[in-house]
This record gives C-alpha cells, structure tokens and sequence, in this order.
C-alpha cells in the first residue's frame, strides 16, 4: 500500500477485470448480433428469401429518435419488456413477449431506460393508437389521460385559427371551446419513431407468449386486418398488398413511411390515401407512379403538396408487376376505399406502354393528367 | 507565532486552492437545488412551467443529478481530497494556479454541459448526458488536477499509508478509468444494441460507488479520529475494507438490468456480488461506529463530526437496503419504480454530502481562521437532517407502493398506479423546499469565512502568498 505504483496497479486491476467481463466480454458475446429469421432453416442458416427482423427505423423515424433522447423521454419511460419470471410487463399487455438483445442491434442509441413514471413503450406501435391521438397526447397528455403526469410540450406544435389547416382538435370540456393544433416537423418525427416501436416478430431465441390476455392483444392486431365480405382472390390480394405497404425491407414499398400506417399522410407533406381521389381514381396514373415515382405540385382531394416520391421499393423502382397490383389493391380497399381491384396484367400492360423511359424519370401532375398515354 | 506549525504552513497554502472549489461547489449545490425543485413541482403539477421547451421535465431532470454529481460532487471531491492529502502527506499544495485553471475549465465545461442538455443536445445514457463536445474539457481538466493531487502525495513526509489516503486516491484514480472507458465505448468506438446500456449503467452506477463513496469514506477515516483524537477501532480491517469495494462494488453495479434484454449472467454477477457487499460495509461501519461511539458525547457537541456520524450511518443503512433490493424476488417489485431516487438521493445527498458538510466545517475555520457561528451550523444540520429523512421516507413508502401496484396488471397504469404515488410526490417536493433552504444555509455559511469581504480576501491571499 506504500508503494504508489503498485497500489495504482492494484486498483486499476480490480477495475480492469469487471470491465474485461462486462464491456469486453459482453461486446464479444453478443455485440455483434445481426437481424435474422423468425425460424432458421434446419441447418441453422437463414433462408434466401426469409423476411429478417428486427427491421430498421424509416428516416423520419430514426430522426424521431432522436428527438426522443432530447427531450428527455428516457427519464420515466423505459422500452424493454421483462422475462416473465423477474416482471410483470407481458401480464401488463406491454409486450407480446419479452424483449431480447437483438431486438436493439439496429438502434443507433439504446434507450433502454430504468424508470417507469410513465408505461413502457417498447411495443407503442402495437397498441392501435393513431397518429392524431399520439399528437395530441404530445400536446397535452391530460386532455386525454387526465391522470397523466406526463409534461406537455406545446413547443411542438403552432395553433392555428382554423379547423381545415389542423391536424387535431381539442375541446375543451368545461366549455366546449376548441383548439386547432398542427405538429412541426419535430412533432412528426417523434410521432413516427413512437409508431414503430414494435417487437411484433418471433426470432429463434424467442416466440410470443401464449397467454389468455396475449390472445386478445393477438386478435385485436388481427380483426383490424379482416374485411369480413371480400371474396378470398382479394383478399389475398389485400393481406399481400399490405404486407408490401408496410415493408420497410428488401420487396417492401415503404409506404407506410410517408402515407402512415393509416393512410391519412402527413398535413403539408405528404398527401393521404383514405378516401384520396387519385387512389379511387385512374388506375392508370397509379401504376406508372408506383414504377417510377412522383415529383411537383399535385393536387390531393383541393389540397396542393409539392414534394417527391422516389419510386417505391427497396431499390427504388424494384417493385413487380404482381407487387404493384397487390399494394394498389390494398390501398384503394382499406381505410374506409372501396374501389375495383388492380391485376398484375394491367400493370404489365402499362409497362409495356413505358417502354423506354428512363428508370426513376418521375412523372408529374401535368404529366399523367395529360391526355396523351 | 502559532501560525509557524507544519498545519498552519500547509492550511495556507491550501487557501486558495479550497476556497475555490468549495465556494464553486457550492454555487452548484444550490444550482442541483434549484433543478431539484423544479422536477419536483413538475412532477405534482405537470402544466408548471410547461410551456419552455428548456424546462421540461426530462432535461430538468437529468440536469439535477448531472449538475448534483459533477458540479457540486466534483468540486467537493476536490477541495476535501486536497486538503486532506496535503494534511496527511505534510505537503504544501504547489501549484495552486494550475488547480484553479483546471478547475475553471471543468466549471465551464459542467456549464456548457448543462446548457446543451437543456437546448436538447442529451444523449440519454445515464450520468453520460452532457453533450459529447464538453467531455475532452472535462477529462483534461481533471486529469490535470489528479496530477497535482499524486504530486501532493509523492512529497509526503511520512512513507506509511493510512485508510484515508487509500480511498481518496483510488477514487481520484478511478474516475478518469471509467470516464475513459464510458467514452470508448460510447464514442470512439461504439458498441452495439444494449452492450450500450451495460456500459452505460456500469458507468453510472460505478461513478457512485468508486468515485463519490470512496472520498466521503476517507474524508470519514481521516475526521472520525481528527476529531475524537482517538484511533479507529479495528483498523486493521480497514484494509480488506478497501479492497473489498475495489474488487466488488465494480461486478455489483450491473444488477439494475435484471430481467432486460441483456445476458442472463450480467445481473446474476451483479446480485451475488451485491449481496457479497455486505462485507465492506460491516468493515466500515464497524470502524467508524465503534470508534464514534465510545465517545458518543463528543460527536454530538461537534459539529462536523455530527455531520459525519450521519453520514456514515445512513452508508450503512443504505447499502444494507441496497442488498436486500438487489435480491430478484424483491427486485422483480421495486424495479423501475422510484426507488431508484431513494438510492441516489440516499447514496448522494444523506451519505456523501454529509460527510462533504462535516469535512467542510471542519476544514474552514483551520484553513480561514475564521469560526462559522454554531447556531448557522445548527440549523443546516437540522434542516438538511428533516429534508433528507423526509425525502427518503416519501421515496421509499413511494416507491414501494409504485412497485406492488404496478405488479397487478388489472389496475390501469395513470389513473391508479402513478396516481396512488403522486401524495409522495407532494411531499419531496416540500423536502426539496426544506433542502434547499438548508443548502442555502450552507453556501452563506462557507462564503462568509472565505469572503467576508471580498477586497480584505484578496489582500490576505497576496500576504499569505509573500509570507
């Protein structure tokens, strides 16, 4: 103890090795896992075609994060759903099943957090919440949840005078007053990233519990999938077409990234799908913007946005004839759209018809609304 | 004169040097208060101040504990570690100009640390929230002062080691290990998915543990005995004491992640290690409480060692309520609850900042020459001992009742759980009311002996410094 270099390396050792074991030795287990299958091949390897999870957080998402981290979220709101034996988070309806390390391996910043004044957000995606009602529980959580000790961050969001510029209104109980608020960018963002948090798919080391309340969180994210009278031909097509929507991997479109899982878009930005007039209108102009993309003004249901779809698909503009007329169908039949299904011939047909453009020359609104094609 | 003794001679050329970082550790104190209140009030009425992006909650938040540990624990662990050193090594502190510098700069960085937290640039890693632009300043800075501090101990008189020096050192030593290794694996050399919160919780528990503990332990080893002028009882212990932490307190930390997406054997280690704590701590309890109680009188008319018997107490029952939390069964319930608050407030505030108190009390009138009045002293004592046992008691009724309600899925997470916990909420927000006054108390007491009046204070050091 006299000896002031052997005393330092002294402390230095004690702390070296529980170092060696929790940084080094867990970085070497496990630090560099990678997304993989549901289920593994026999052999242990992941099939060519299998669809990997966990997927990765779309752009605005991954910026939504970040705002996350900012504002300080991660001081009452954790985003791990315990094993069962040492929690009760999966009995809670937090989670179809307990979160594992590969669930985070995509995640630039793992905000795991260690306090629980707030519930558990690791599957917020899953709970049905629309995109109105996380704005507006943003806005002001007690206008929803009166118990909320949640704060509320009116800096996100400008009030406007009038219904028709906002995106959710609030009344007041007392005295029925109304307020209009429309999110900033930073609003929508956070909104974006809370919608995808989702541990939604099973991976080798773990499946879903099969519990009684796990069975009615199952068939609640179910119903909402099923029009009942749909013959199965759409059906099929539907449930495809869905799956391409909200893809955000190799074969998906992405859609959901802009049009939202709900098809209502993005106020200002990006233009809605429900009840549209261009997705209930010409199936023409939205197969050649489903190939090559859209750019400039367009005018969605008296509404004018001026932005830019790449074409969809992971490459853009990889979509195939029957993708594209899967996600079509989906799109002109949920939400509330009734319209005639698209046939991947019709989509070939168009093809033809654009032989010879260049890829990713997106069209215009003047373009496709011109009687020549 | 008297002046002439070897203690005078070092206590001078002290001066300067703790004069400094006390009176900067305190400006934090009250800052840490500040934020404190601030949380609290937002936490009972969420509309309070709402509308300022700066003061939301989670900045506010993670603001207090940053500006409470680096701020006010940092410059604390300064001034007491220099003082006590130089008295032990019966060195004069050299250098005074360059501990200064260095201790502007980690002011400064902490500062601007605090404003990006605000301006929304947090990463949100526990204890690593500062923004990563302040943390070159802040390791500079602090290595520059555990440089003059082991120039301190390297020109000690007496070659023999004793347990103050130990713990201090080690803690002066530690810190700069673990900042590094937070900021490899952070930053320059980013782990993965949740290895990222290993680490993370690993930093910010050890911070606790091998940097704020071990000083208020020396400070205790080196007042306990100053004070009653009598030896540790069972002092040979001391030293498997220290070792015990050093080797232990590292594994324990990680037990907060049980039941997370991590490996299994992570907070299994950090359990049984956990519980193994029971050792030092019965080792440090056993030599302070011993010796303080054969002279129970005498602790009781000091002071600073009241402050510090406090202190050690509350070490004692915290890490003992420590071991038992750690256990899965009654983890599995207090988990994520706020009983995390009572930990850190407990570990922080009626442990570390006591004995801090005690060290200060006793060191300034020697340094300054100057008494603080008793009934000053007094009533922070009593204020900062009611806010304190307030405060835990509401984090831990709270935090239980958090943690058994939460574990009944059927009632429904607002309207029930956190509603049942907010009467608890009311109640640290008056503790943190009462603390505040009480620090308050505190910083007027240290800066009317430092600057009774601020021209006078200059002149002295220009003397002191010619003598």
């Amino acid at each position: 103890m006299n000896n002031l270099a052997k005393f330092i390396v002294g402390i230095f050792l004690t702390l070296g090795i529980a170092w060696l074991a929790f940084v080094v030795g867990a970085r070497s287990q496990y630090g560099d896992l990678s997304p993989t299958a549901s289920v593994l091949e026999d052999d242990g390897t992941v099939a060519e075609d299998a669809e990997l999870f966990p997927i990765a957080l779309s752009g605005i998402a991954q910026q939504g994060a970040k705002e996350y981290a900012s504002l300080g979220c991660v001081t009452c709101h954790t985003q791990q759903v315990r094993r069962v034996e040492t929690g009760f988070d999966v009995e809670r309806g937090w989670g179809l099943r307990p979160s594992v390390p590969r669930d985070y391996v995509l995640q630039k910043h793992v905000l795991l957090g260690n306090s629980r004044i707030g519930p558990d957000l690791a599957n917020l995606g899953l709970r049905d919440y629309s995109d109105e009602w996380l704005h507006q529980h943003i806005f002001e959580p007690q206008s929803l949840v009166p118990s909320s000790l949640c704060p509320p961050s009116p800096f996100l969001y400008t009030e406007v005078g009038e219904e028709s510029e906002s995106l959710v209104t609030i009344t007041n109980e007392e005295d029925a007053s109304d307020r209009y608020i429309k999110p900033t960018i930073r609003a929508d963002r956070l909104v974006a990233y809370l919608q995808s948090l989702k541990q939604d798919y099973e991976l080798p080391e773990i499946s879903f519990l099969k519990s009684e309340e796990e069975d009615e969180v199952e068939a609640v994210v179910s119903v909402a999938d099923k029009s009942t009278d749909a013959p199965k031909w759409l059906q099929d097509q539907i449930d495809q077409g869905k799956e391409v929507y909200m893809k955000a991997a190799t074969g998906g479109g992405m859609c959901f990234t802009c049009h939202q899982v709900n098809g209502e878009g993005l106020v200002g930005q990006f233009p809605p799908l429900a009840g549209s007039d261009w997705v209930l209108g010409s199936k023409d102009r939205l197969i050649k913007i489903s190939m090559y993309g859209l750019m400039g003004e367009i005018e969605v249901n008296g509404v004018k946005y001026n932005n830019v779809m790449a074409p969809p698909g992971i490459p853009p503009g990889s979509l195939t004839d029957e993708q594209i007329a899967n996600v079509l169908t989906y799109i002109r039949n949920d939400w509330g759209n009734s319209a005639s299904a698209v046939s991947p011939e019709e989509v070939a047909t168009v093809r033809a018809s654009l032989k010879g453009r260049a890829p990713m020359q997106m069209f215009t609104a003047a373009e496709l609304s011109s009687p020549v094609q | 004169m008297s002046t002439d003794s070897p203690d005078k001679i070092i206590d001078r050329s002290a001066k300067l040097v703790f004069s400094f970082f006390i009176s900067s550790a305190g400006l934090w104190l009250l800052v840490a208060a500040l934020f404190a209140y601030l949380a609290a009030a937002k936490l009972t009425d969420p509309f309070f101040l709402s509308t300022y992006e700066f003061l939301t909650y989670g900045k506010i938040k993670v603001s207090q504990a940053n500006a409470f540990v680096y701020g006010w624990g940092g410059n604390a662990i300064f001034a007491v570690s220099i003082w006590i050193l130089a008295r032990l090594s019966q060195a004069e502190v050299r250098g005074s100009i360059f501990l200064i510098f260095a201790g502007v700069i980690w002011n400064l960085a902490i500062t601007f640390g605090l404003l990006g937290i605000l301006d929304g640039h947090m990463s949100g890693h526990e204890m690593l929230e500062m923004p990563t632009e302040v943390w070159p300043a802040m390791l500079i800075s602090y290595l520059i002062i555990t440089f003059l501090i082991l120039v301190i101990h390297r020109s000690r008189q007496i070659r023999e080691t004793i347990a103050p020096q130990w713990f201090i050192l080690a803690a002066i030593l530690w810190f700069p290990a673990l900042f590094l290794i937070a900021w490899n694996g952070m930053e320059l050399n980013p782990a993965r998915g949740t290895v990222q919160t290993v680490l993370s919780m690993w930093y910010g528990q050890s911070l606790i543990w091998l940097w704020l503990t071990p000083v208020a332990l020396g400070a205790a080893y080196y007042l306990i005995p100053a004070i009653l002028g009598r030896t540790i009882d069972k002092y040979y212990l001391a030293i498997f004491g220290f070792w015990c932490i050093a080797a232990l307190a590292p594994w324990s930390v990680v037990h907060h992640l049980e039941g997370g997406p991590v490996p299994m054997w992570i907070p299994a280690i950090g359990t049984v290690m956990s519980i193994a704590m029971v050792f030092p701590i019965a080792v440090a309890s056993t030599n302070f409480h011993a010796t303080a109680f054969m002279d129970i009188g005498k602790v009781w008319d000091s002071l600073p060692l009241r402050f510090v018997i406090f202190g050690t107490l509350s070490y004692t029952v915290s890490s003992y309520i420590g071991v038992v939390f750690s256990l899965p069964t009654v983890a599995k319930i207090t988990q994520f609850t706020i009983i995390n608050e009572f930990h850190f407030n407990q570990r922080v505030y009626g442990f570390f900042s006591m004995i801090i108190f005690g060290a200060v009390y006793f060191a300034l009138p020697r340094i300054t020459n100057r008494e603080i009045p008793k009934g000053a002293k007094s009533f922070h004592f009593w204020t900062s001992t009611f806010g304190v046992l307030l405060l835990l008691l509401a984090y831990l009724i709270g935090g239980l009742t958090h943690g058994v309600l939460a574990g009944q899925p059927s009632l429904p997470w607002s309207s029930s759980v956190i509603q049942s916990i907010q009467p608890y909420f009311l109640i640290t927000k008056f503790a943190f009311v009462i603390l505040a006054f009480s620090q308050l108390v505190f910083v007027v007491n240290v800066w009317r002996v430092i600057f009774p009046n601020p021209i006078s204070f200059i002149e002295s050091c220009k003397k002191e410094a010619g003598a």
